[in-house]
């Protein structure tokens, strides 16, 4: 530390006693490290989901945590373990881990389980169930993630809703309305929106009308270690997900969520949050492009995204914006290095290499989040190309940095609820 | 391609193993000893972590970083609980004095969970963390006067709560 003079002794002791205490919490740090991890990625994925429309990212967020962290803290207070298995207002049947790993092996063809997690339905993250499945053609991960949802939501329409082909590449997805009214959709992808590497991801959601929603997601490869594609194909064939995801079992099980008052943060969007309607995103975003730009394609999502491919006369260039509110809690280390305007604005600009498969393909990059409670937050990219994942087709964006730092900063975008 | 992607998961891995038990420790004190909460605020730090990586690896300390993320998470969250919420009202039910170390740390965590959350923040990183004022200023986007207001302000509760004499508390 920069003092070196400590005057008060208390302090000292308060250090040795801190130190004391805090050498006392044990964890499994691999678990920890590599739960983290996985939040990261879906963190990743859900960003990528908010800018080019994707199923993963979606179908991953209603699984919830992939890995279950054990509790391997013997040293801990027992009453933490009170206060992790919620407010004592469970249901009256409470759906166990273990309950959610046997149903989901009698609905698996016959093979090996390895690295089997769950969390029962009283947890405050919410039921899920996870394993490495092997049939004998090679170990895959099979994961399957409960919640509840708001029949006729914009969540729920784009969670039953194939993605944006034009922007994010996937092999198969159709969506069926049920006898019962129930939506299923069944999605055949990757794990990773750029293709470079081979992990297929399919999933199958499906939401009933009472808003019970059930999702589950399979690998070619035992993905919750990062491991690499042991088969050609995930084990389970569309018909095979589709008995498994609306199997009645799983109705019970997100019936047995009990209500709480304020859901966890990485179970669902927080409630208060104000949405804008990608619509509305894209007229605002179309009447701020300077008159110099032709709009030859636009699109984006239910809420907070939008993109339009403009030209002006040398070329196609995309430029997607996102808009969302409630992105202030914890932004500050995003915006770190960057510059903060008079208002208190926050603003960090990037010139990096595309995400996607295109070759050559650059994006430019405008981030702001306004002050104050609100946490509003837009996102502006530009590219050289009309499509990601298709070849740069110009030098540079059709819009400079200044461009698009006028563009997020607008204040058009304050307006827009 | 594959391969750049790669060596920056490994050494996001190897960052977060070495980090994970430290940041854990310091989730504890910070949370009062909810370790249900502070595993996922760990988990909310590496989360983090992994997403700004390529920028993370090359700061200039990727642990202090680290810390930095997990205390503006945790104040995040101590945010989006009611604000009626008084600090003193989180952690109610204590054990009393149990026998050994245990009981002795648990006094200590329940004086931390009377103090509200910004001061045990302050607290953690002064005396935990071995931050200056003008670090844990910078941490927590405050003021250097406004961190040593908190800090004298929480040291006058932990001296009432605690007693002058904290060496019980450490093992010599």
């Amino acid at each position: 530390m920069l003092e070196t003079d400590r005057p008060d002794p208390f302090e000292d002791r308060l250090s040795a006693a801190l130190r004391e205490a805090g050498d006392d919490f044990r964890t499994d740090r691999t678990a920890l490290a590599t739960a983290g991890r996985s939040r990261g990625r879906r963190a990743l994925l859900r960003r990528r989901t908010a800018l080019v429309g994707t199923v993963a990212g979606v179908a991953l967020a209603g699984v919830g945590g992939m890995l279950v962290l054990p509790s391997n803290d013997p040293a801990g207070p027992a009453r933490s373990t009170a206060a992790s298995s919620g407010t004592a207002t469970a249901a009256a049947t409470a759906v166990t881990g273990d309950d959610l790993l046997r149903e989901l092996k009698a609905l698996l063809p016959p093979g090996t389980y390895r690295e089997e997690s769950a969390r029962g339905s009283d947890d405050r993250l919410g039921p899920t169930a996870s394993l490495v499945h092997d049939d004998g053609a090679g170990a895959a991960a099979i994961a399957i993630g409960f919640g509840r949802v708001v029949w006729g939501s914009a969540r729920v329409r784009e969670m039953t809703a194939c993605p944006d082909h034009d922007v994010r590449p996937y092999d198969h997805c159709t969506v069926d309305r049920l006898p019962d009214g129930s939506m299923l959709r069944l999605y055949q992808g990757y794990e990773y929106p750029d293709l470079r590497v081979d992990t297929k991801l399919w999933t199958a959601d499906l939401v009933t009308t009472e808003g019970q929603h059930v999702s589950v997601s399979e690998w070619n490869s035992p993905a919750q270690k990062g491991a690499p594609v042991s088969r050609e194909e995930p084990p389970l064939s569309t018909q095979r997900l589709r008995t498994l995801v609306t199997a009645g079992v799983w109705r019970e099980v997100v019936d047995a969520i009990p209500e709480r008052p304020k859901p966890s943060r990485s179970a669902a969007p927080r409630p208060a949050r104000p949405t804008v309607s990608g619509n509305a995103i894209g007229d605002t975003l179309t009447t701020l492009l300077p008159g110099k730009l032709d709009v030859v394609a636009r699109g984006g999502q239910e809420s907070e995204y939008a993109y339009v491919v403009v030209d002006d006369g040398r070329g196609r260039s995309l430029v997607q914006i996102n808009v969302q509110y409630g992105m202030g809690d914890g932004a500050g280390p995003l915006y770190a290095g960057g510059e903060i305007l008079p208002d208190g604005t926050r603003v960090v600009t990037r010139q990096e290499p595309g995400e996607k498969a295109g070759a050559g393909v650059v994006m430019w990059t405008v981030d702001t989040l306004r002050p104050g409670p609100a946490g509003l937050r837009v996102v502006i990219s530009a590219f050289n190309t009309g499509d990601q994942n298709e070849d740069a087709t110009r030098d540079a964006p059709a819009l400079g940095m200044e461009q698009l730092r006028k563009l997020a900063l607008a204040e058009q975008w304050d307006a827009l609820r | 391609m594959g391969t750049a992607r790669q060596r920056r998961t490994d050494e996001y891995a190897e960052f977060a193993v070495a980090r994970a038990g430290h940041l854990y420790r310091s989730a504890c004190l910070l949370t009062a000893g909810d370790t249900h909460l502070a595993e996922d605020l760990v988990q909310e730090t590496f989360g983090r972590l992994y997403v700004r990586w390529g920028r993370v690896c090359r700061a200039e300390n990727p642990a202090a970083y680290a810390q930095t993320v997990l205390t503006r998470a945790f104040l995040a969250h101590q945010r989006r609980r009611s604000s009626g919420e008084r600090a003193t009202d989180v952690f109610p039910d204590l054990p009393g004095a149990g026998d050994g170390d245990a009981s002795l740390r648990l006094t200590l965590l329940d004086a931390l969970a009377r103090l509200p959350a910004k001061d045990r923040a302050v607290v953690v990183l002064r005396y935990w963390d071995d931050r200056s004022i003008e670090q844990t200023a910078e941490v927590l986007g405050v003021s250097s006067a406004a961190v040593r207001t908190r800090c004298s302000r929480a040291l006058g509760r932990l001296r009432d709560l605690l007693g002058e004499d904290l060496s019980e508390y450490a093992r010599p």
